[in-house]
């Protein structure tokens, strides 16, 4: 009796902390309306827009993003070589400074029903104390080919940092893992409108 | 008598230590990770050669991207596959006079039909460094990779392979993790290992 008592009670406290320790950032995301995405079959994820002051941060997120779309099985991905002529084609520069009429030039060009952009905001080392974790910011959209008009959209802030890494120095996420990791939930959120 | 055995051993101290330790080591335990896509039925492909492209290095090593590649080759080759030599690759490159990142359809088809090879791998080297933490420092290489058909100009695979921190046993008890090198050979290995080949001789 006493046994299972004390062993409940470790169990209780463990739960609590692994609990407390966890910081499952959450991911928001939106889709217009009462979207049925099953149309999309082919989509071009352009350049990200770059916010951090590592200059390689939006092309390393972008990999990642085609990678984890392939991989949803609900679309094709456009070569990004492609998406980059059909953008300079188009006479744009940044994916920023993209209008509606752009998006349908750039997305006739490429034959995809729809373009995935976004920004990187965060993408480095961040220093809390005694403690250095990773910590990643993205936000991405997509535009409909027809009309341009924005989809869906998707933003994560998650550093990767847990309670056994900082307490009991157990191995915490490196940058490109964490990338990874907030990279398949947006594009996880995708699978909920999938028909 | 018996009682005193009991009291001795305290199997709930023993219990919960365990717990502890077993929980600390799988918190700590360094495990690598590829996530990949490959097209239905496309092993049915019978990718025999291959022409593996320079990749981007998006890291402070400039060479990174080279390293990798000859990695690459080097483990395809390995599996039997062809790979079509990194001169004629270059020479194609240089008269198409166009950064990679700006290379198109077209120009893979082109590329293939030149050089016969059923497909082309590219890609980009992601972090290839060695980071530094408080106590300890660890490699840190991940790489991104596709394999685009030449004949149909689509993504037949795709992987992203990243190697993981320091392992628990490294940050607390000093254990010697792999080198750069190993780690980026090990990545590069894991990666290859769910690339859909024939083998050459077949």
């Amino acid at each position: 009796m006493k046994w299972s008592k004390g062993l409940s009670l470790a169990l209780i406290l463990f739960t609590l902390v692994m609990n407390w320790g966890c910081k499952s950032a959450e991911t928001r995301y939106h889709f217009a309306g009462d979207t049925d995405l099953s149309y999309i079959k082919k989509v071009a994820v352009l350049p990200l827009d770059n916010l951090t002051n590592d200059k390689f941060a939006a092309d390393a997120v972008r990999q990642v993003v085609i990678n984890e779309l392939l991989l949803t099985g609900l679309v094709d991905v456009a070569l990004p070589g492609d998406a980059a002529v059909a953008m300079e084609k188009a006479g744009v520069r940044e994916a920023s400074s993209l209008s509606a009429p752009k998006i349908k030039e750039i997305a006739g060009a490429l034959k995809v029903q729809a373009v995935i952009l976004g920004a990187v905001e965060k993408y480095g080392e961040v220093r809390s104390g005694s403690f250095t974790a990773p910590e990643v910011t993205i936000t991405l959209m997509m535009a409909d080919a027809e009309t341009g008009s924005i989809l869906w959209s998707v933003t994560k802030t998650e550093v990767g940092d847990s309670f056994t890494a900082r307490h009991f120095g157990a191995r915490s996420d490196s940058l490109s893992e964490l990338t990874q990791k907030v990279v398949r939930d947006c594009v996880g959120t995708l699978q909920k409108y999938s028909r | 008598m018996r009682k005193n055995c009991r009291r001795k051993i305290r199997p709930l101290s023993f219990r919960f230590f365990s717990l502890i330790t077993v929980l600390l080591v799988l918190g700590g335990c360094a495990t690598d990770d590829v996530r990949h896509y490959l097209r239905p039925n496309a092993e049915a492909a019978g990718i025999k050669k291959i022409a593996v492209l320079p990749l981007e290095t998006l890291t402070q090593d400039q060479y990174a991207g080279e390293k990798v590649r000859r990695m690459l080759i080097s483990e395809i080759l390995s599996r039997r596959a062809d790979v079509i030599e990194p001169g004629e690759i270059t020479s194609f490159l240089v008269a198409l006079q166009k950064p990679l990142y700006r290379l198109e359809m077209k120009d893979i088809r082109e590329l293939g039909e030149k050089l016969g090879a059923d497909a082309v791998l590219l890609g980009s080297v992601e972090a290839y460094k060695m980071t530094s933490g408080l106590t300890v420092s660890y490699p840190d290489v991940s790489i991104n990779l596709r394999l685009v058909e030449t004949s149909s100009g689509k993504i037949i695979w795709s992987a992203v392979s990243t190697s993981g921190g320091a392992s628990f046993w490294t940050r607390h008890f000093g254990a010697e993790g792999l080198s750069l090198s190993e780690t980026a050979r090990k990545v590069v290995k894991e990666a290859v290992d769910t690339l859909p080949l024939s083998d050459k001789t077949d």
